[in-house]
């Protein structure tokens, strides 16, 4: 039945008679059709270039989903705004967005499918330093230059990176630099770490304990897995000593350990002492009144009336380029708390590889490696592009540097800085020079 | 546990005078010096730094063994009601529910909203586990009832389930960790540590609702009835036992046991969607040493483990403890591969 009725349809437009004037009629309504739509307002019609395409993959599901939902809103928005501004050299910029799903395997193979499938010709995001690893091999067979979300193993810029890899924020050494000392004179010279049982875990104890055990300080170090959820039997191992507790967990461990401390009574006799990225996207009040006292190293203030006056004018601007309010929560939804000091890193590399393409002439991958040296030389000023102050890149190692700070939970549950270092204390000497590498 | 050097080791050898500190001689076999708080007698004496440091060494390890012990107990029956769950649907449905973490998850994440709204964690503990139930029961009559006599299918099935809830939550719930603040907040000293007067109380009602499970199972028509399916099927359907209601049933209460668990454990540890994954593989470690249909054996095994994770993890970092646990059910499976108190 269907058949047939198709194939009578078929007939009828055969059969159709076309006179001469239909077919002019017809075809000068097509041709004058054609030449209006070039008129039309289109975007990006600056010649004939295609668009430049960004991937971006970040942890939406399965684990630290409070990270992956704020790096791929920031990065969406930073994209928003380079289009409006123009698009990097007349070019539309595109994203394409992935899942990491926390999962190196999986990930590796989405990145693969951003280079062959979607065409990306750079790619950005992911905080997990397991599936940056995973995917070093394909940055560097396909020459890709790949930008660090927010992976915070140390070396990652260093003895095991590659050439292609690029991180303008922060990680474990950088916030050792950044905090050890303070921690030291203020806090106490007797440390337990209780920390995370996988690299980053790993590289914070690492970092910060040479430090204090240099400095003549004692050092004992706890390791739990990451998923641990009762952390009794590993609290009561700490040393009756210990006069600063240093924790670094991620997601609800991060919650646990800052509770659990206080309900067996730990801190009345030491002081708690952690990175922010502990509590990312989780508010204050989620922790709730047993993180009063606590002390943070933010690479950003959460809360805008703690960002330094200098950069307050750029911040607020990008806040509301981001939709995130003045106390650090989602606009519309503040029930939502900010990834305050690592979202950033995505509202930057857009601006960072415009720079670059403009100063190299960059049109396709055959000049990436001059883009990665430019990127990798950018001395940023603090602007619009880059809210959180000066950020020095270094194109030895591909590592950028930026002001950190010390916070206090006060007993209104704000994070309260103390204290601003700066990049400059941070700076360490580079393990690698990848300029021969690429 | 690593330590890059031992807080105790370079305590100075000067000599410490504790002025009043005497000696009771009831206590006189204990050497002088190792644990000055049981000297209430007369004579004044010195301690020497050594002994001191003995001394808390001593009681930091007796502590420690009293929290190791405590804890166990609280977390095995905690554990316990996860298990019990689990293996009842394993008993009498012969349905390995690889849901069963997600359905602790969900406890936990209706609590949350549920005290947003009343701001009572007592309504939420007898609301969220009656919600958790009906979602077991649309799960049970919409999904398994037409695949329970296949196993694998089952276990795709509820993997599925797994990981549909999961997902709901996220997109719901998100993905940030949130808490619910324990309703009693006192702590009690022990030795160097506190303890949360909180985690006593979920070990009484858990003991609470196992009791009442028994009496259930027991002394009642429905356990009567479940206890007869269990036995022989098709004798129980030839009697007019409704094993298809019984089934039912069974799977609602052991989606809503592990709601009560969910509920239980938030106030511990932190709510979030991931919470029921790590959970779920204990609570088949705990089925499989209980032996697979003894509820009872389910009870015993989850204080055992928990017990032997906790004392263990005096000795060797927490985390090998876990080890232990394996070690444990692999011995049990060798010897007695039906679980220690199974048939």
């Amino acid at each position: 039945m269907v058949e047939k009725k198709s194939k009578k349809k078929v007939e009828g437009i055969l059969k159709k008679e076309i006179s001469r004037r239909d077919f002019i009629k017809t075809t000068a309504l097509g041709a004058a059709g054609l030449s209006l739509s070039s008129w039309a307002p289109v975007p990006f019609t600056y010649g004939a270039e295609p668009p430049i395409k960004i991937g971006m993959f970040n942890e939406y599901t399965v684990f630290a989903t409070e990270y992956g939902y704020w790096l791929g809103k920031v990065g969406k928005a930073a994209i928003a705004k380079l289009n409006a501004e123009g698009g990097i050299a007349k070019r539309k910029v595109e994203l394409v967005d992935y899942d990491t799903k926390a999962n190196p395997a999986w990930s590796a193979s989405m990145f693969k499918k951003m280079i062959l499938e979607d065409k990306a010709d750079m790619i950005m995001g992911s905080i997990h330093s397991g599936v940056h690893k995973a995917c070093f091999p394909l940055a560097e067979q396909y020459k890709i230059p790949f930008f660090s979300g927010g992976a915070m193993t140390y070396e990652l810029t260093g003895k095991d990176g590659i050439p292609y890899y690029i991180r303008n924020h922060t990680h474990a050494r950088t916030q050792a630099l950044a905090g050890w000392k303070w921690g030291f004179d203020n806090l106490g010279k007797k440390w337990t770490f209780l920390v995370a049982d996988y690299a980053w875990g790993h590289s914070l104890a690492r970092e910060f304990g040479s430090r204090i055990v240099a400095a003549g300080g004692k050092t004992q170090e706890i390791r739990a897995p990451q998923a641990t959820q009762d952390f009794v039997p590993y609290l009561q191992k700490v040393d009756p000593d210990t006069e600063v507790l240093f924790t670094a967990f991620l997601g609800s461990a991060a919650l646990g350990v800052l509770r659990q401390t206080v309900e067996v009574g730990l801190h009345k006799r030491l002081q708690r002492y952690t990175v922010i990225c502990c509590t990312e996207g989780i508010g204050q009040e989620v922790v709730g009144k047993e993180s009063i006292g606590a002390y943070y190293i933010e690479y950003h203030p959460r809360h805008f009336d703690q960002v330094p006056k200098e950069l307050q004018a750029y911040d607020k601007a990008y806040r509301k380029a981001c939709g995130v309010t003045d106390d650090g929560r989602e606009v519309g939804n503040p029930k939502v708390t900010i990834a305050g000091s690592h979202m950033w890193s995505m509202w930057i590399y857009p601006y960072m590889i415009k720079l670059g393409i403009e100063q190299t002439g960059w049109k396709d991958s055959k000049k990436n490696a001059d883009l990665i040296n430019a990127i990798c030389s950018l001395k940023l000023k603090a602007g619009p592009w880059c809210p959180v102050g000066d950020l020095d890149m270094r194109v030895q190692d591909h590592q950028g540097f930026t002001d950190h700070y010390i916070s206090k939970v006060e007993p209104d549950l704000k994070l309260k800085v103390l204290h601003r270092i700066p990049k400059e204390n941070v700076m360490y000497d580079p393990e690698i020079d990848f300029r021969k590498m690429l | 546990m690593k330590l890059h050097s031992n807080i105790h080791d370079d305590i100075s050898l000067k000599q410490f005078v504790i002025p009043g500190l005497t000696r009771n001689p009831a206590f006189s076999w204990i050497p002088a010096g190792v644990y000055p708080v049981l000297d209430t007698g007369q004579e004044s004496r010195v301690l020497d730094a050594t002994n001191v440091a003995v001394y808390k060494r001593i009681r930091f390890v007796i502590s420690n063994l009293a929290i190791a012990i405590l804890n166990g107990i609280v977390w095995g029956l905690i554990m316990a009601l996860i298990a019990l769950g689990l293996n009842m649907i394993f008993g009498l449905l012969h349905i390995i529910n690889m849901a069963h973490g997600a359905l602790y998850m969900l406890g936990a994440v209706v609590a949350w909203y549920l005290i947003e709204v009343t701001g009572s964690f007592w309504i939420a503990l007898i609301i969220a586990p009656l919600c958790v139930g009906a979602i077991g029961l649309i799960i049970e009559r919409g999904l398994i009832r037409t695949i329970e006599d296949k196993p694998i299918t089952t276990i795709i099935c509820t993997f599925g389930v797994m990981l549909a809830v999961q997902q709901l939550v996220l997109m719901i719930f998100g993905g940030s960790p949130r808490r619910i603040s324990p309703p009693v907040a006192y702590r009690f000293p022990l030795f160097e540590l506190q303890y949360p007067a909180m985690r006593i109380m979920i070990a009484l009602i858990s003991i609470v609702l196992m009791i009442g499970l028994w009496i259930f199972l027991r002394k009642t028509k429905y356990g009567l009835w479940m206890r007869a399916v269990v036995q022989d099927r098709e004798m129980a359907v030839g009697l007019g036992i409704p094993v298809n209601k019984v089934y039912m049933w069974t799977f609602v209460l052991g989606s809503a046991l592990a709601a009560f668990s969910g509920v239980l454990a938030a106030p511990i540890v932190s709510v979030e969607f991931m919470m029921g994954r790590d959970i779920l593989i204990m609570a088949f470690i705990i089925v499989i040493v209980g032996g697979m249909g003894n509820l009872g054996g389910s009870v015993l095994a989850a204080i055992m483990i928990s017990l032997i994770q906790g004392i263990g993890s005096l000795f060797v970092p927490p985390s090998i403890a876990t080890v232990f646990a394996l070690a444990f059910m692999i011995l049990v499976l060798m010897f007695r591969p039906q679980g220690l108190f199974g048939e």
